[in-house]
């Protein structure tokens, strides 16, 4: 009898071990999704991951893909580590998704990482930050990223872009966050500068949730900056140069536009404010901001529709892949369609989004910039795409 | 020092303080430590943008609907929590804080999202600068924050010293008991500190969402402003205003003159080395001693 109860114990532990995939016949397509739905990131990363699930449920009210339903599992992690590694543990072990997908802080991404490659599961970063093992010349097989922005990539753009642009010797006032991509960024744009002659004054890391910036703007007016750039989630960005300008500061000031830029620009009204960004804004007008617009106000959506772009983009993606996965999907097929994609961004991008076997990042990465132009009081796009090539 | 930075260091404390008059009302009057006063403030910003909403075409009454829901929001709070632990230990008090910290947190997110409000764009209002010495400019909101900060602590302090509830808030605060038998409610001593408290931290929150918005975020800075209320000690809103003064000036040296990624820390290093020598803090009442 005891016996016979300790064996039941032992099989009830094991199949609650199996992913539930084995136990069940699927019958539909299960992705796994570990995001900053709360916390310090969910500004960012929350609408990605919201218009993902309306994209998704659109999907899925046509019929699905393949005759199959997508179901969407989405975990907030709050940015936090130890959340994001029980989502993945939960997602990949009992739920048995065939796709992983990350969308938060990159300290989640070791734990994450670790389980999707116990699992053998592809995992894609989507609307957060690239790892290096995404880029060429050769990618870890099972990760994969589709984020716009890149420090690799946008860094050296930026500058550039600043040395082309400023009518005098730009003496630059760098601003990042405490956090490691924004310290990358801004030390490397720090290095970068130098090397193309032009003076980093100051450099200034705010950190997250500051009671008042005006301590940071005072220090880099005092270094006499004519030119900021800031690299740093949104909020950073904005509200530095905001305290800038309260202090009477008369310089340019270019910062990567994340996905709150657009209604941002309108608010700050302010011509000397550039940003520069992967994602074309709305005011391009394209047939794909109509469809995004539609489906953020049939599906409810909880943001401006202007922060759907990211989100829009992933599901498109997500739409490939499966179809190319075909049916009975695995996570074996579905890292084989992933590392042949090729996306029509549909003038969301500068072109089309590859991914190859040894690029699971971009092949080419297009940059529009864009400023507010208080005499015609809109947004006016400053330079087209300019596209480079990722090669390592 | 410069005096720009002498006014970077008046605003910041100007923000502290006004926070932190909250947590030493509270803990003044009931000893107990409210750990969701941050997210109390948030909460009394985002009420503005909803406020704001409502009435953007007339901004005063939106403000002041504001701000009156800031003090329902206190007395709502002690009504519905922190009445039923009246008697129960301090520890139950502080915890139910806590939770309702996070539950406030949810709640912001499930209404508010987290996307990023400006009240002030809403009424249609910039932030512009002002020059109040030569070389030296703040903002509006900044200005206004300094402003009021003035005005809540000489009325806190005349409130406390000269009207018969304050002096049942200062002796309920002193001895629970006494007061009690000497016929002041203690109830309704208690809901007015918390009524006041939310008051104070909702005009900190209106007033930081009018200067640069507001977030899910918001109430870490609630927490930023707690070590100026333990430095100046928990019981003495004098000792708030100085304790708030401390730390922004620290926090505004390591900034300019250390380095900006010492910001965030300083305040808890000047907490670490005021508790060190005097665990009351700078202005407050020793405690009687509890434990070994």
């Amino acid at each position: 009898m005891r016996a016979s109860a300790y064996l039941a114990l032992v099989a009830l532990a094991a199949a609650s071990l199996l992913p539930a995939g084995s136990a069940t016949a699927q019958d539909s397509y299960k992705i796994g999704v570990t995001a900053a739905m709360t916390g310090p990131a969910a500004a960012t990363q929350a609408p990605v991951i919201e218009m993902l699930r309306i994209y998704v449920d659109r999907l899925n009210a046509k019929g699905g893909i393949n005759g199959h339903q997508v179901d969407l599992l989405i975990e907030d992690d709050q940015a936090e580590p130890s959340k994001a590694a029980a989502n993945a543990t939960k997602l990949v072990r009992q739920e048995g998704v065939i796709l992983l997908i990350n969308s938060s802080f990159s300290s989640t991404y070791g734990p994450v990482i670790a389980e999707a490659k116990r699992g053998n599961v592809p995992l894609w970063f989507a609307g957060a930050v690239c790892p290096k093992e995404t880029h060429p010349p050769k990618a870890d097989p099972l990760l994969f990223c589709s984020t716009g922005f890149d420090f690799s990539v946008d860094i050296p753009v930026a500058v550039k872009a600043i040395k082309d642009m400023a009518k005098e010797p730009a003496k630059l006032a760098l601003v990042g966050i405490p956090v490691p991509i924004s310290r990358i960024g801004i030390d490397g744009a720090e290095k970068l500068a130098a090397s193309l002659g032009m003076q980093a004054v100051d450099k200034e890391f705010v950190p997250p949730a500051t009671a008042d910036y005006t301590p940071f703007a005072t220090k880099i007016k005092g270094a006499d900056a004519n030119w900021g750039f800031a690299y740093a989630p949104w909020p950073a960005e904005a509200k530095t140069f905001e305290a800038l300008r309260r202090l009477g500061w008369t310089g340019q000031y270019l910062a990567y536009g994340h996905i709150q830029a657009e209604d941002e620009l309108t608010r700050i009204a302010d011509g000397g404010f550039e940003i520069f960004m992967a994602n074309s804004l709305f005011q391009d007008d394209l047939p794909v901001h109509k469809q995004i617009r539609d489906a953020a106000a049939a599906g409810k959506y909880s943001f401006p529709p202007t922060y759907g772009t990211e989100g829009w983009l992933s599901g498109r993606i997500l739409e490939q892949i499966l179809t190319k996965t075909g049916w009975p999907a695995s996570a074996e097929k579905v890292t084989a369609s992933m590392s042949s994609l090729n996306l029509d961004t549909q003038g969301i991008r500068g072109g089309p989004l590859v991914w190859t076997a040894d690029n699971h990042f971009r092949t080419k990465q297009s940059y529009r910039f864009y400023r507010y132009d208080p005499d015609k009081k809109s947004i006016v796009r400053m330079r087209d795409w300019l596209t480079v090539d990722v090669t390592d | 020092m410069s005096p720009q930075l002498i006014a970077n260091i008046v605003v910041l404390a100007a923000i502290y303080a006004l926070v932190s008059a909250g947590y030493v009302l509270v803990y003044r009057v009931s000893h107990v430590l409210n750990l969701a006063h941050g997210e109390l403030m948030m909460i009394g910003a985002y009420i503005l943008v909803a406020t704001a909403g409502l009435f953007s075409g007339n901004p005063i009454l939106a403000l002041l609907l504001a701000a009156v829901s800031g003090l329902v929001m206190g007395l709502v709070v002690y009504a519905v929590l922190m009445r039923w632990l009246t008697g129960e230990a301090v520890l139950a008090a502080v915890l139910v804080t806590i939770a309702l910290g996070i539950l406030l947190r949810g709640l912001s997110i499930l209404i508010w999202t987290t996307q990023q409000f400006y009240p002030a764009a809403i009424f249609g209002w910039r932030n512009p600068p002002v020059h109040i010495l030569p070389g030296v400019q703040i903002s509006v909101a900044s200005l206004a924050i300094v402003a009021l900060t003035i005005i809540v602590y000489a009325a806190l302090f005349l409130f406390l010293q000269f009207t018969a509830w304050g002096v049942r808030m200062r002796a309920a605060g002193q001895n629970p008991l006494l007061a009690e038998q000497r016929g002041i409610r203690l109830h309704a001593v208690y809901a007015l500190a918390w009524g006041l408290s939310t008051f104070t931290a909702s005009l900190a929150g209106m007033l930081l969402s009018l200067d640069s918005g507001v977030e899910s975020t918001m109430a870490t800075i609630g927490l930023k402003a707690f070590p100026a209320a333990l430095v100046g000690g928990l019981d003495s809103l004098f000792g708030a205003l100085v304790g708030a003064l401390i730390v922004a000036a620290a926090e505004i040296a390591a900034i300019q003159f250390v380095n900006p990624l010492l910001s965030d820390v300083v305040p808890f290093l000047v907490l670490l080395l005021v508790l060190a020598v005097r665990p009351w803090g700078l202005f407050g009442s020793r405690e009687q001693l509890d434990r070994v």
